[in-house]
């Protein structure tokens, strides 16, 4: 099972320099068409697809670290066996959402395959396919992240490492 | 059912986060039932989270969000805010409250680079707090200053809420940077009198203050004003020239500012000798900033999406169209929700729940919608210093390396700051060329 742990973090890491990626093209591109007059074709289609796509890599390990926001007014209040209780309604409602994306992306996902759904004009245009599916199987991925708290809660395996506001507070700078 | 159905969702919604049901999480589960209701078919209101998953933030104005979370970050492990706080103090040094002073400019250099206020708190926690102790400053003073001028983060230019007020209300990110620096200038000028005032009136606040001159000399290998300091600084502050500065002249879209932003960040890092290793978990960490707030987004437009396909927005509209209110009612209604929002949620939640609704009614009555928008984040951060959950405080709190500081006496400092904010918003409202004049010189 650690091994989630692992892919949450490789997919978050690959993608995490992917915005430095961006920022290389962004740069490219701006000095190319101000200095030589040629802009870096098709940067905004390459920024557009990757803004989406790294958000959604990026989440597994934010779920798992604890990073998705939350109010702890009740929480912090609450007992441990009531608070533990909350958590629980918290992944499986999670569990439930991702689910739902990930149900409600794949006929979109599979009609943009048999369609050869494309976006943008002339000479570049980019399959909207490649993200469509990304978004499926990270959103599986995170429904199965949340699943995966829910068994460490209940079997007393949840740590530090899985937040907690203290944890999320130190980890912030 | 009809526009009805936006009270029994917005119940659910309340419910779900007090709950402590991921904010996300509650605004997409609280859409689907609600468009379900509404249309009674579970396809089609299941159906809103897959399109909404994958055009919400399917934008190139969105990439400015990661790309300053990043210059933020890579500039923030590189000890740009050290270096600021220091330049700041040396060259305050005449000032009565001199560190708390330096702690206001600091912070808004420092907001500058950084687009979230909770990195500025936990940062100048650990850096200007011990400070300020060493010269026996008061401790509830000390802690104030740190948690409200972190409020700065918010409005100074590039501001992850600046960025999605102006994506959800369809305005101009740059604009709204712009409208930004004036009342982000005026919050800290407001802080800073307010410093050095209480410090002239009740000394003991900053008390021992050694004379100006050997307060300044440190001790040998103490991290006092060094070149590599003051290089970062002067880099740091160069950078904030030519990324705003480049938005305001036109020379640059903000999502080229934050590219060349983050580009100029990383290089600033090396040049100060920053570490690989702490390179990769600048980079590491600014995904993990940065990846819930584009989530919320994508919830925030699904909810958005339910407000308007079931009517509710019109409904809201309508409702305070035929009340009769003044606009000056209408105008504290919606500063008392907020201020009540901000005492349980983060403010990037307050944000999406409310603009879309808030914004046409502030139209409606005639305030200008740059300076509401600046109106709606000051009153929105003043909530991030009030207790239950004052997040800014929190933070402080639980990273002033004092374990003897309580949370009262954290929140205590901050009522100072909470008053200035609200009457800065208050200035706004009246004199609202305070935000609007800089960006009418461009945009």
């Amino acid at each position: 099972m650690i091994s989630i742990k692992r892919v949450a973090e490789a997919i978050h890491i690959l993608s995490a320099f992917w915005v430095l990626v961006i920022a290389g093209i962004i740069f490219v591109d701006v000095i190319g068409r101000n200095l030589f007059n040629t802009p870096f074709l098709g940067a905004v289609e390459i920024i557009k697809n990757s803004v989406v796509s790294i958000t959604f890599l990026q989440l597994p390990l934010a779920i798992y670290s604890g990073g998705m926001l939350r109010t702890t007014l009740l929480y912090g209040a609450a007992p441990p066996f009531l608070q533990r209780l909350l958590r629980t309604l918290a992944n499986i409602l999670g569990f439930l959402f991702f689910l739902g994306v990930a149900y409600s992306s794949w006929e979109p996902f599979l009609e943009a395959v048999a369609i050869n759904e494309y976006e943008g004009e002339g000479a570049l245009r980019v399959p909207t396919y490649p993200v469509r599916l990304l978004i499926v199987l990270t959103s599986v991925f995170a429904a199965i992240v949340y699943i995966y708290l829910m068994v460490l809660d209940w079997t007393g395996r949840l740590t530090e490492e899985h937040g907690g506001d203290a944890a999320r507070v130190k980890g912030a700078h | 059912m009809g526009p009805e159905v936006i009270i029994y969702t917005f119940a659910l919604l309340v419910v779900l986060v007090v709950l402590g049901v991921h904010i996300g999480i509650g605004l997409g589960v609280a859409s689907v039932v609600g468009v379900w209701l509404a249309y009674g078919d579970l396809e089609i209101a299941l159906s809103i989270l897959g399109s909404t998953a994958y055009e919400a933030i399917r934008s190139d104005a969105l990439a400015v969000i990661p790309l300053f979370v990043l210059m933020g970050e890579v500039l923030s492990r590189a000890g740009a805010a050290s270096d600021l706080y220091r330049l700041c103090d040396s060259a305050l040094r005449k000032l009565p409250g001199r560190l708390a002073a330096a702690t206001v400019v600091g912070n808004a250099a420092f907001a500058a680079v950084s687009g979230v206020s909770i990195a500025s708190a936990a940062t100048f926690s650990r850096i200007a707090y011990p400070e300020m102790r060493k010269l026996g400053y008061d401790k509830s003073y000390a802690l104030g200053v740190v948690a409200g001028s972190a409020c700065l983060g918010m409005l100074i230019p590039p501001s992850v809420l600046l960025i999605i007020w102006a994506i959800l209300t369809e305005g101009s990110v740059g604009a709204l940077f712009i409208a930004g620096i004036g009342p982000g200038l005026l919050l800290a000028l407001a802080f800073i009198t307010y410093n050095v005032v209480s410090v002239l009136i009740k000394p003991s606040l900053a008390l021992n203050a050694p004379p100006v001159d050997t307060a300044i000399k440190k001790p040998e290998g103490s991290t006092g004003l060094t070149l590599s300091s003051t290089l970062g600084g002067l880099g740091v502050i160069g950078l904030i020239m030519l990324v705003l500065g480049g938005i305001w002249q036109g020379w640059f879209t903000p999502t080229e500012a934050a590219g060349f932003g983050a580009i100029g960040g990383v290089m600033i890092g090396f040049l100060k000798g920053m570490s690989f290793r702490d390179f990769l978990n600048a980079v590491i960490d600014a995904g993990r900033t940065a990846a819930p707030i584009m989530f919320l987004l994508i919830a925030g437009s699904m909810y958005a999406r339910l407000l308007a396909v079931s009517g509710g927005t019109d409904m809201i509209n309508e409702f305070f169209d035929s009340s009769g209110m003044s606009p000056f009612a209408i105008l504290i209604i919606m500063t008392i929700i907020w201020l009540l929002m901000g005492m349980i949620i983060d403010s990037i939640s307050i944000i999406l729940l409310t603009v879309p609704i808030f914004v046409p009614l502030a139209i409606a009555v005639g305030v200008p919608e740059l300076a509401f928008a600046i109106y709606g984040i000051l009153i929105i951060e003043a909530g991030l210093l009030t207790p239950p959950v004052g997040l800014l405080v929190y933070t402080v709190k639980g990273t002033v390396p004092d374990k003897t500081v309580t949370l009262g006496e954290a929140f205590k400092g901050a009522i100072p700051y909470w008053i200035i904010i609200l009457i800065v918003a208050i200035l706004i409202l009246v004199f609202p060329a305070i935000a609007t004049w800089l960006p009418s010189k461009t945009f």
